[in-house]
Parts: structure tokens; C-alpha cells; sequence
């Protein structure tokens, strides 16, 4: 991904939305008792379209917003997400992605793991209650939920960021090299 | 140059996951400055984007209650019959209390008024997207008038309490966080015990350490304990409505002296709660 101050612009934007949509929409609504959870998915998306560097970068500062709206403990987000966006962009660099099944079952597996992974943090922070067995199925129930949100983030931050993807069909075919004097 | 672009990604990851957790240490020394510098500035544009989102956030309510609804229905058939029988016994308990109050001439109202809390109307602007942690975020702060440990209750009983406050906004910590500890007891028994949450399962807590020679059954109302002792006092005003308890096997009751109970607020769909300023603690 090539990142001008305008493309930076647009990320910016990305994350700023889809961390208040999440605050005020997702987290509060529930389908089978389970609030879904798009930033996890968000951040894959943005992995997989500007590699590891832009998904470790957006997931820390998406995961510090978060943290600062919710006046909660900074850093436990962000660490996450870093985690989750540099797994997404390494995944891009290392395998061709030529299915389109294979965003949404990354968000799927990524937004578990990101979900294990807070546990984990809060599990060394120390946690003084028991857990509920009812927890495996929202953890799973999550991850189906971004399977599916998947396809219309990908879509959307895909078409956002089109100018600044160098392996975009379309932007390749536009950019097809002119013959002089032909 | 592949190499150099590997180790500058490299450098970058370390320095994140380096800066994640210097974040992490500072929010644990208590320094939380930054965060009230930017929930301050958002939490206008939170306030308008929670408004605006209120009639889709409705719709995807309504397929969900739609599919809850079916099984609610009997549910609140034998706790209407059950309520009814409560409401006439309470009927003759409050006729027989306003006589006892005259005789020994107490005029006191309820725990509430008595205590001098003032009630901050807020609305829920946001709410923790992860299992592991339950808290939402009002738009009522400091400028408000709302501390730090000031309780929070919704129409139907206690929700919680303030964790931090900035000047424009706050957080509560909802019953069902995993920090959280609430000292209740059984009415009307007047079995002692804390509350605590089961992580990951917002419809139930569970009312701990308590006296298993006592007899506790389902249907039993949890209102806060609200203790003072030797210059220490609970957070919460006594008699604030907790929750009931729900069934609980013996085994539960007597061997792990605890007994779970389902609270009555709806902790998984706030919108308008009030914060409970002031009181004995100022």
C-alpha cells in the first residue's frame, strides 16, 4: 500500500468510524446474547489490504481509541490488535489470496484469537471471578458474527483505500504501461 | 533491501508492543490524563452518534426480543401469580409499619432520600465490545457533579458503580465485571453475603459466603447491605434493589455457600440510568 497524507486521511477516517460505530451501535445491540465485535475484523481487513506494517499500526491506534473512549486501561487493545493486524498482513504477504472465503474465515479466526487473547491479558491482570462456561459460546458466536460482517468491511475499506492498493485488478489495469509512439 | 525492510518492520512491531505496554504501566501508576483529554473531546460526537444510532440499535432489539419472547412469556406467568401473592402480603406489611412508625414515632423515608443522595439523569454512550470486561461509558462526568465510586442505578435496581470520571464523561463499572464486589443481602432473611459476577454471564451473579445454616430460596429479593463500621462505609446506600435468587442447589447453598442470583436491571440493554451523587461519603 502506498500511504500519501491522504490516504493517511482515509485511515484515519476508517478507524474513527468504525471504533464509534462499535461503541454505539454493535456493542449495544445483540442478536442470541451476543454483542458483535467488528474491530477485530476491521483491523484484519486493513491488514490484509496494506500488509503488516499498516494492520500493526491501525490495530495499535484503533485499540488506543478504544481504550481512551472507554476510559479503560490503555494498552490492552492496543496490544491485541497489533497482534491481530500484523498476523492479517503477514498472512497477506506470505500466501496469495485467490478466494474470496478467505478474509472472512481470517476475521473469523482472528476475532477469536483476539477475544482469546484479552482473556489472556485480563487472566495475568488478574481475575477475581469465576468464569462462566456461557463464555465459550459467546466466543464463538463472535467469531461467526465476523465472518459475516467481514465480506461488507472488506468490500468497503477495500474501495476507500482502491487508490492506494498497488495489486488492485483495477487499479493495475488502469495503470497499464503506454507504449510511446504507439 | 528486503532484509532492510524486514528489520524496519520488525522495529516498528517492538516499538508498538514496547509502547502497549509503557501504556499499560502508566494507566496502572493512576495516570489517566490522556484519556480524559480525548474522551473529553469525543464524547460530544459519541452523545450525537449513540442518538443517531438509536432507531437501528431498536430494530436489531426487536428481532432479538422477538426471538427471547416466547419464553419469557411463561416465565413471567408464574412470577405474576407469585407477585400477586407478595403484593397482598406487602400490602398488610406496609399498613402494619406506618402503625409501628407512629407508635415509636419515626417519620424517616426511604433508605435513599435519608442518605441525601442526588440523582444525575445520564445516558449510555458507549459500551466494552470485549466478554472479558463490562462497562459502559455515560455522558455525565466530574462537571456534573459525578465521583468516583458513586453508585449507579437504573429503573429496575442497581447497575453499578462510577470507576473513573472525566470532566464531560464516565465509566461505570456494570455488577458483572470481574472487579467488582458488592456487599448484599437476602430480604427477608437478612442473610448477609457479596456479590459477585460469573464472567461471561450477564443474566447471573452469584451472592457468595454466606450463612449456609440460613434458609435462602429462589425468589428472594437482594437489596445492598449498605454497612458502616469502625469509620469505614459500603460504597452503596442500604436497600437498593440488586436482584432476586434464582433456584440453587443444595450442594450450591450448603457446601460452596453461595447462591445465584439474577439481577434485576437489564444489564445488556442500558440506555437512561442515574447516578447516585454526593450522599454520606462527602
Amino acid at each position: 500500500m502506498i500511504v500519501t497524507p491522504k490516504i493517511l486521511t482515509r485511515l484515519l477516517a476508517i478507524g474513527l468510524l468504525g471504533v464509534l460505530l462499535q461503541l454505539s451501535f454493535f456493542s449495544e445491540v445483540e442478536l442470541f446474547h451476543v454483542s458483535p465485535d467488528v474491530l477485530p475484523a476491521l483491523v484484519v481487513c486493513l491488514g490484509l489490504l496494506g500488509g503488516s506494517m499498516t494492520g500493526a499500526v491501525s490495530g495499535f491506534a484503533i485499540g488506543f481509541f478504544v481504550d481512551c473512549l472507554l476510559v479503560e486501561a490503555l494498552g490492552i487493545t492496543s496490544l491485541v490488535l497489533l497482534g491481530v493486524g500484523y498476523s492479517a498482513g503477514l498472512f497477506r504477504e506470505r500466501f496469495e489470496i485467490h478466494n474470496t472465503l478467505v478474509p472472512a474465515l481470517l476475521c473469523m479466526g482472528l476475532t477469536f484469537a483476539a477475544e482469546l487473547g484479552f482473556g489472556l491479558i485480563q487472566l495475568l491482570l488478574g481475575l477475581d471471578a469465576p468464569l462462566s462456561p456461557l463464555i465459550i459460546r459467546d466466543l464463538l458466536l463472535k467469531s461467526v458474527y465476523a465472518f459475516f460482517l467481514a465480506w461488507p468491511i472488506y468490500l468497503l475499506v477495500r474501495r476507500v483505500l482502491r487508490p492506494a492498493l498497488v495489486d488492485d485488478p483495477k487499479v493495475q489495469r488502469r495503470r497499464q504501461p503506454t507504449v510511446l509512439g504507439a | 533491501m528486503y532484509r532492510k525492510q524486514v528489520r524496519r518492520r520488525r522495529a516498528v512491531l517492538a516499538l508498538l508492543i514496547v509502547g502497549s505496554f509503557v501504556l499499560l504501566t502508566l494507566t496502572y501508576q493512576g495516570s489517566r490524563g490522556l484519556q480524559s483529554g480525548v474522551s473529553t473531546i469525543f464524547s460530544p460526537v459519541q452523545s450525537v452518534a449513540d442518538r443517531a444510532l438509536k432507531p437501528a440499535r431498536d430494530l436489531v432489539d426487536w428481532f432479538d426480543k422477538t426471538f427471547d419472547a416466547r419464553g419469557e412469556n411463561s416465565r413471567l406467568k408464574t412470577q405474576l401469580v407469585k407477585a400477586r401473592e407478595q403484593a397482598v402480603a406487602g400490602q398488610e406489611a406496609l399498613q402494619e409499619n406506618a402503625e409501628l412508625r407512629k407508635l415509636v414515632e419515626l417519620d424517616r423515608g426511604p433508605a435513599l432520600a435519608s442518605s441525601g443522595y442526588k440523582e444525575v439523569i445520564a445516558r449510555v454512550i458507549g459500551r466494552s465490545p470485549t466478554l472479558w470486561r463490562s462497562s459502559v461509558v455515560l455522558d455525565v462526568g466530574s462537571g456534573d457533579g459525578v465521583r468516583v465510586d458513586d453508585p449507579v442505578i437504573s429503573g429496575d435496581g442497581l447497575i453499578g458503580r462510577i470507576a473513573s470520571a472525566g470532566p464531560g464523561s464516565s465509566q461505570v463499572m456494570l455488577l458483572t465485571d470481574h472487579d467488582s464486589a458488592i456487599s448484599a443481602k437476602v430480604v427477608p432473611p437478612g442473610v448477609q453475603g457479596v456479590i459477585k459476577p460469573e464472567v461471561g454471564n450477564p443474566e447471573e451473579l452469584i451472592l457468595d459466603f454466606i450463612d449456609s445454616t440460613k434458609d435462602v430460596h429462589g425468589g428472594m429479593a437482594v437489596v445492598t447491605a449498605g454497612w458502616r463500621a469502625q469509620g469505614l462505609e459500603s460504597l452503596f446506600p442500604p436497600g437498593l434493589p440488586v436482584g432476586e435468587v434464582t433456584q440453587a442447589s443444595i450442594f450450591e447453598r450448603e457446601a460452596k455457600e453461595q447462591v445465584p442470583v439474577r439481577p434485576y436491571a437489564d444489564l445488556r440493554n442500558l440506555d437512561l440510568v442515574q447516578v447516585l451523587t454526593g450522599g454520606s461519603r462527602e
